[in-house]
């Protein structure tokens, strides 16, 4: 008699368990705006742009802040209000070439992984190497092939890694 | 004037024809989707959306099969000459 009570009791708990536990959503077929929006989604030219105006803003926040950091050359000779406006005109420059600098590197980045991972209809880790080097070897492209190689090199390990870590993160 | 045999016999072979042509489509729908499946999505699931890689996968696995699958139709329609 004792046993039944306990093997009740403990029924009673796993099943409060299970009804606690979320309830399993039903199957649902994509609608036509999921598929529209994946569709607009997977076009090339507005992802890169959509990556460029991001790393636009980035640039600008960046900027914003390291322009802050740099202190004026002619301290002693200016007001303080002139010295408020030769910061704030510093930050705003600051930030601009930051902000271009960025959203290429943002637009070449996702417009090159984009063609890549069409191309090949995987999605891998190569392609964010490839895209990498692409990003590296069009940033630094100026101070000539080595140059070139270099930044490919460089930025395509940090970009593998900054993937893997992501990865594992999510 | 037909006689209404035949005409029950010929409906029956209509509604026949059309009930294998409409297993012979949930066919080639299964085939295909299991076989683009298994040739475009890799097995480790990240998440669960589709990526643009296997997007693209998907839909050119489609578009070969329906080509291959007209072909051998075709084939098939003109291999007793052959």
């Amino acid at each position: 008699m004792a046993d039944e009570s306990q093997k009740a009791v403990a029924n009673d708990f796993v099943n409060s368990k299970e009804v606690e536990k979320p309830q399993i959503q039903p199957l649902s077929l994509p609608t036509v705006e999921e598929i529209r929006g994946q569709d607009i989604w997977n076009n090339c030219a507005v992802r890169s742009v959509v990556s460029g105006v991001m790393g636009g803003g980035l640039g600008i926040a960046m900027g914003l802040f390291l322009g802050a950091l740099d202190n004026p050359m002619m301290q002693e000779q200016m007001t303080g209000k002139q010295q408020f406006i030769f910061q704030a005109k510093q930050m705003g420059r600051r930030s601009w070439s930051s902000a271009k600098a960025f959203a290429v590197m943002g637009f070449v980045f996702s417009a090159a992984e984009c063609v890549v991972e069409k191309a090949r209809a995987k999605h891998d880790i190569t392609n964010t190497f490839v895209a990498g080097c692409t990003t590296g070897a069009a940033i630094s492209a100026k101070g000539g092939p080595q140059a070139a190689c270099m930044g490919c090199a460089g930025f395509a390990a940090f970009s593998v890694v900054i993937e893997k870590f992501l990865e594992r993160h999510q | 004037m037909e006689c209404p045999l035949l005409v029950s016999i010929k409906i029956r072979q209509i509604f026949g024809m059309a009930e294998k042509e409409m297993e012979y489509r949930v066919e080639l729908f299964n085939k295909m989707t299991q076989s683009c499946f298994n040739k475009c999505v890799d097995n480790k699931y990240k998440e669960s959306e589709l990526n643009m890689g296997e997007n693209t996968c998907i839909d050119r696995c489609v578009s070969k099969y329906w080509h291959v699958t007209n072909l051998i139709g075709q084939l098939l329609g003109t291999g007793g000459k052959q």
